[in-house]
């Protein structure tokens, strides 16, 4: 039994990773809590849907293709419109917020639109095949959907830490008005990190579509989680973000395994932990535990 | 205002079933507006989560109705259930600023509408009916109608007394007001209880009215989402605003649902409302026509 | 110890750490009624935050603050101003939708006077009188120039009928002439029975005013005294050194 919980764990770990880190670099460069995050990974489910079954595109083949794509319409988002509101000082906008929350409406009524509100999923051949490892059967969607996070998250570390890129967002995320007096080019920065949070939230969303039957209406449960994750885990790192993802996703699996509790109360276990996260440690873990060094080593 | 009000109680004299139906919702609009507007407008404190008043105040009187009390009995205890809702999550939550305290509140609702669907004693998700023969519409038509008038009553009383004098401070700068001794969380904690057992009372009216009640009717996100729609286009924090925007949405939505072609795009107009609006004019209508009024007088 | 009984305002090891900076070190003075206390020291030395830790807008992370024998220490903002101690921001926050009779107002209503009616009006006058703002009661908040915008920011503070008030650099960007006119406003402060902390950059003013003054630097206390006292101090002349105040004039 514990094996299984903490393989399914790890499993959804990945996943929630890489759909939290999406929102996470946003708020981080940009100090814009980005609501249409969920519709840009019901649009992810969507598209990967259209490319499988028009083109018999494997989902997974296929995220090479979403990837890019949803990089180009984070960046034109953030020109229509995130340039407009970044968020100055330390806290983000109502109006930010309440704008983004219109795209995702307006993303939503898109989806509805062209492909109608009826559940759709992707079956391919694989889809209910499983493997054994340690003695747990491991769906092998779930498995491919690991594989992919995490290799997303390597990637994307090798960015951060690499490249000019990686660095000036970080030093963005850090301290914008240091990163700005070096000559970091603001708007530019914005625009890639919009980019990339676009591509993460379009890959998490084709990922997701190849877990489960998905709907337009899709989007909002896994906002929560997401939010319920940088909340955690801090916004400042990718593995502020990854222990976080664990934390939820250990959460989920032991309540799931260890008691009668049902999955759709599960949801609300984690709206639970949402609220109690923003109010008890608004730095995250990280910052808890910051905060708990300091006090045993002023002793 | 008042001539409205005047308007639509002597309505039923002249005016058919179908008009009064129409004026019976838009009443019901104008409540869940004006009364989100305490918090909302004239605080600050953007709550997306007020479906759940909406959802005690429905459940309340539909429960104590079946236990034989008289319908209208149950709308004060409604009322006080939901101003205590309102506190006990205001106490936490008042802490957080800005949009972590409105992503706080998307969890809140999300969290109550699932455990309504899953908990026994509210019927699950297949909701609740009243006892036959409590339907009288006359009754149901004065009573909202009237409900409404002393709403907007409130709102323009307390706008003008200290009460709001505080709550207008706060939304200004929170800081500065706590430095002239002006205990934040308390105002927001009365405003939001005030907002909270208005909007209960309108959901007890709600049930009465439609009779039947479920998690997906009266817990939905798209109603927090509708209430919250209302005052930004109307004006927020004015008097008028929430009641033209009740007007103005309350309107769009029996339009698109006529027109067959855009029966499904209320998301689109929502949403693009919502970009719209924070965008260019984020004092929504009232704020279009005071910048009219100020070209009128220049000339 | 032996003058708590008298002093209105004592504190006592007050200390703030914020993460890895200490800025305030274990620091010690009492005030009493009717004192025109002064604070200063160089940038940085924590005035403002010693100010925030004395009106609740930060929390000390340890230390006592008692306030007419109370301890309030551990009180958020909003209940220090109730009990009488109040200060200004030396970046001022003026509630920018309203005029400056309703700025006043808002403290009135909700200060330690807790007045309403027509007996709040009353002293929303007389405060704007005494500031020199009586002219612009009526004008939004926003088009103030920033001398004005200080003068708001010490009438509301008064607005509030404490028993002190804390000025935190109300000369900053001051011309001489104002300069002159912020230190008679003090002095009819003091005059008029409210016992006033004031942090200051320009020496000369607070000199002036002062009876007492409390020298920070690196978040401790480094003198305390007479004007004078203060200002032959060898360890204050050597804090100052290099910077651009003129301590001492011989």
């Amino acid at each position: 039994m514990l094996t299984s919980v903490i393989l399914n764990t790890l499993l959804a770990a990945g996943l929630y990773a890489a759909m939290a880190y999406g929102l996470a670099i946003i708020y981080g460069v940009m100090r814009i809590i980005n609501l249409a995050h969920a519709g840009l990974m019901m649009l992810g489910a969507y598209v990967a849907f259209a490319l499988f079954s028009r083109f018999a595109l494997d989902p997974f083949v296929g995220l090479v293709v979403v990837a890019p794509l949803f990089f180009l319409i984070g960046v034109v988002l953030y020109v229509a419109i995130g340039k407009r509101i970044a968020g100055v000082g330390s806290t983000p906008s109502i109006e930010s917020l309440l704008v983004l929350f219109g795209v995702w409406l307006v993303m939503q009524n898109l989806a509805y639109v062209i492909w109608t509100g009826d559940t759709q999923s992707i079956l391919t051949g694989y889809t209910m095949k499983s493997i054994e490892v340690f003695g747990v059967r491991l769906g092998i969607p779930s498995v491919l959907v690991f594989a992919a996070s995490a290799l997303s998250l390597v990637v994307l570390n090798v960015i951060l830490k690499r490249t000019y890129l990686g660095k000036a967002i970080r030093a963005v995320t850090q301290n914008r008005d240091a990163a700005l007096l070096s000559g970091v080019n603001a708007d530019r920065i914005s625009a890639i990190a919009f980019g990339l949070g676009s591509a993460f939230a379009g890959i998490a969303g084709a990922m997701l579509a190849t877990l489960m039957a998905f709907t337009p209406d899709f989007g909002r449960s896994f906002l929560l989680k997401a939010f319920c994750i940088i909340v955690l885990g801090g916004m400042e790192s990718v593995t502020g973000v990854a222990v976080g993802a664990l934390v939820l996703a250990a959460l989920e699996n032991g309540l799931a395994a260890y008691t009668s509790v049902s999955t759709s109360l599960q949801d609300a276990v984690s709206f639970a932990l949402l609220f109690i996260a923003l109010v008890a440690f608004p730095q995250g873990l990280p910052g808890l535990f910051a905060r708990f060094e300091r006090r045993t080593a002023a002793r | 205002m008042t001539l409205l009000a005047l308007f639509a109680l002597t309505a039923p004299l002249f005016l058919e079933r179908g008009a009064l139906n129409d004026l019976w919702n838009l009443a019901f609009a104008v409540i869940l507006a004006s009364a989100w507007n305490l918090l909302g407008g004239f605080a600050g404190q953007v709550s997306l989560g007020y479906s759940a008043f909406l959802g005690i105040g429905a459940y309340t009187t539909v429960l104590l109705s079946l236990q034989n009390v008289d319908p209208f009995l149950t709308l004060p205890l409604g009322a006080l259930l939901a101003a205590i809702f309102s506190v006990v999550i205001g106490l936490p939550a008042f802490r957080l600023r800005g949009p972590y305290f409105t992503i706080a509140t998307i969890g809140v609702g999300e969290a109550v509408r699932v455990w309504a669907s899953t908990v026994e004693f509210t019927g699950g998700s297949s909701g609740l009916r009243m006892p036959a023969e409590s339907f009288h519409f006359n009754a149901n038509y004065f009573a909202m109608i009237g409900l409404a008038v002393v709403t907007v009553a409130i709102a323009a009383w307390v706008k003008r007394s200290a009460f709001g004098i505080a709550l207008d401070a706060i939304k200004q700068d929170i800081d500065a007001a706590e430095a002239v001794g002006i205990n934040s969380t308390r105002f927001k904690l009365g405003a939001h209880a005030l907002s909270a057992a208005l909007v209960a009372i309108a959901g007890g009216l709600y049930a009465i009215n439609f009779q039947y009640i479920s998690p997906a009717s009266v817990f939905d996100f798209r109603l927090s989402l509708s209430i919250v729609l209302m005052p930004i286009i109307g004006g927020l924090g004015t008097i008028a605003g929430p009641i033209f925007g009740a007007l103005i949405v309350s309107t769009l939505q029996i339009k698109l649902l006529a027109i067959p072609a855009l029966r499904d795009s209320f998301l689109f107009v929502y949403g693009g409302l919502l970009i719209v609006v924070m965008l260019f004019e984020p004092q929504g209508f009232v704020g279009v026509g005071r910048r009219l009024g100020r070209l009128a007088h220049v000339r | 110890m032996s003058d708590d009984g008298r002093s209105l305002l004592s504190v006592r090891k007050l200390s703030k750490r914020f993460g890895g900076l200490l800025a305030l070190s274990s620091v010690d003075f009492d005030v009493n009624e009717g004192d025109v206390f002064g604070i200063i020291g160089p940038n940085g030395a924590g005035k403002t935050t010693l100010f925030s830790c004395l009106v609740g807008a930060q929390r000390p992370s340890s230390g006592e603050v008692r306030f007419r024998g109370e301890r309030i220490d551990r009180l958020p903002n909003p209940a220090v101003v109730k009990r009488g101690l109040v200060r200004t921001h030396q970046i001022v926050r003026p509630f920018r939708a309203m005029s400056v009779a309703e700025n006043v107002a808002v403290a009135a209503y909700f200060g330690a006077g807790r007045r309403r009616g027509a007996e709040a009006e009353r002293r929303v006058r007389d405060i704007l009188e005494r500031t020199g703002l009586a002219g612009e009661a009526g004008a939004s908040a926003a088009t103030l120039s920033i001398g004005q915008l200080k003068r708001l920011e010490i009438a509301r503070a008064l607005a509030t009928e404490p028993r002190v008030i804390c000025l935190d650099e109300v000369m900053g960007g001051l011309n001489p002439a104002e300069i002159v006119g912020a230190m008679a406003l003090i002095r009819a402060i003091r005059d008029a029975g409210v016992t006033v902390l004031m942090i200051e950059h320009h020496v000369h003013a607070v000199v002036g005013v002062s009876n007492r003054i409390l020298v920070l630097n690196f978040g401790e206390r480094i003198a305390e005294g007479t004007p004078q006292e203060v200002l032959r101090n060898p360890a204050v002349i050597a804090a100052y050194l290099g910077g651009e105040e003129q301590v001492v004039e011989d």
